[in-house]
């Protein structure tokens, strides 16, 4: 990966955190907004490998926790987890253009929802209607705005030069 | 042939000269008729050249407009631009003098901060605010506006701290019936709606009813408003009850907040010597 990839690639996290926490916000339908800092992690592990899903994990996990009124490590940890499943789970799949992409990022999403869930609320007594009025919603559209991102990183792979910056000087890195 | 035409020619000019009113009266009578020929074409070139000049000038006029209006209309979208700003700022300088005044009001000191984003996670009901560590706020300090209560202060960066706002389920606050004095919890949802709970099973808590701060339980003096009543769900089996409260806060559009230093008039020596008193008098910065 040259500087210019990296450098670019550094700026978009950066300004990730911002468009989560303000204009995310004005668009978000029925209270409901993506997690962006969920997919690009996602995104980063099915493409780039485990170690570059840890690394971009953290890094987002921990701006988030920052500016969250959560724990500081919550986030840390689930982001970092996130880019490693996905890693791991990129190995095992063939097509990563298929549309079927939406199912693992939306069960990680729904996985992490409900840690967020039990570490966060007072009670576990309302779970399952949480689960289907927050938590489901939630995992859905995460799994499918990452579909739209994964449309077109992949037209972004499939053009060429990117794909061989992109494909490795980073351990843990290539392209499937 | 030619020859033939010049004599008839002199010959004619001859007669013109020696009979004059015989050749005017000649020439009217052949005139006449060729003029009446004449005259029918020329009326309808004489409409049509007007129709063409008019055409044209019209067109050139419209031109003219539509350069015009292209230039009013860009001169109106900026004029547009400029007014909308202006109403922001008389809209934001409304906000800050009724904030001002209920600070200069307020029984407590408070600081006046900005809403300058959400909660960077989806799990968390929360806002960031402009004003952190070094102005002097601190965790657990309450959050409100001139409407009533908003939350409080979770979290603290240098100049930047989060606040939970009070429809989060993690945000517990003592709310106290206005007219009946009962007290119970006020707590928020995952649904993002309040409830108070805990509310003494014989009280004749109602719909409608005013509900504010106990002044005992957060960073919060009494009386500050919650909300309204909106419905009480009592049932038999339960030792308490629970009412649907309809917070006197639009969440969605907050903008301006104040954080409150020290709740109680007692705490307010203590609280103030660290942060500095002039801090809790400033305005919201731009």
């Amino acid at each position: 990966m040259n500087v210019g990839v990296f450098l670019v690639f550094l700026s978009g996290l950066l300004f990730l955190l911002p468009v989560q926490s303000t204009l995310l916000y004005s668009l978000s339908p029925w209270g409901l907004r993506p997690d962006l800092c969920l997919i690009v992690t996602c995104l980063t592990g099915l493409w780039g490998g485990p170690v570059r899903g840890v690394v971009v994990g953290v890094v987002l996990g921990v701006g988030q926790d920052i500016f969250s009124a959560g724990s500081l490590w919550l986030n840390l940890l689930t982001k970092a987890g996130t880019g490693f499943l996905a890693g791991h789970f990129a190995k095992n799949f063939s097509n990563m253009e298929s549309p079927l992409v939406f199912f693992p990022i939306a069960a990680l999403s729904f996985v992490w929802g409900v840690v967020f869930w039990l570490s966060s609320r007072t009670g576990t007594g309302a779970m399952l209607h949480g689960a289907v009025t927050l938590l489901l919603p939630q995992a859905a559209l995460d799994g499918l705005v990452a579909v739209g991102f994964n449309w077109v990183i992949a037209r972004w792979m499939a053009a060429g030069p990117a794909r061989e910056d992109w494909a490795g000087r980073f351990p843990g890195g290539g392209v499937r | 042939m030619n020859r033939i035409v010049v004599v008839i020619v002199v010959i004619a000019g001859v007669a013109v000269a020696l009979f004059p009113a015989y050749a005017q009266r000649l020439l009217r009578a052949v005139g006449h008729p060729l003029a009446n020929l004449a005259v029918a074409p020329m009326e309808r070139l004489a409409v049509m050249d007007r129709g063409l000049r008019d055409w044209w000038t019209q067109r050139m006029a419209l031109q003219d407009i539509h350069d015009r209006n292209r230039a009013l209309r860009r001169t109106v979208a900026k004029l547009e631009g400029e007014a909308n700003q202006w109403r922001e700022r008389v809209l934001a300088l409304e906000r800050f003098s009724a904030l001002l005044d209920f600070q200069q009001r307020a029984p407590v000191p408070t600081l006046a901060a900005m809403v300058i984003g959400r909660d960077a996670s989806n799990w968390y009901q929360g806002v960031m605010l402009n004003k952190g560590a070094e102005d002097g706020v601190r965790p657990e300090m309450g959050v409100i506006t001139p409407a009533g209560v908003v939350g409080h202060i979770v979290k603290t960066g240098r100049s930047t701290s989060i606040a939970l706002l009070m429809i989060d389920p993690n945000v517990v606050i003592g709310g106290l019936v206005q007219r009946t004095r009962d007290e119970g919890m006020i707590q928020g949802t995952s649904q993002g709606h309040v409830r108070m709970k805990y509310i003494p099973p014989l009280s004749s808590v109602k719909q409608g009813d005013v509900v504010v701060t106990s002044g005992l339980t957060g960073g919060f003096p009494r009386g500050v408003l919650i909300g309204r009543v909106a419905q009480v769900e009592e049932s038999e089996s339960d030792l308490f009850q629970v009412a649907a409260v309809d917070p006197a806060v639009r969440f969605r559009q907050l903008e301006e907040v104040l954080i409150v230093l020290a709740p109680h008039p007692s705490d307010v020596e203590l609280t103030l010597e660290p942060a500095g008193p002039s801090s809790a008098s400033r305005a919201p910065a731009p």
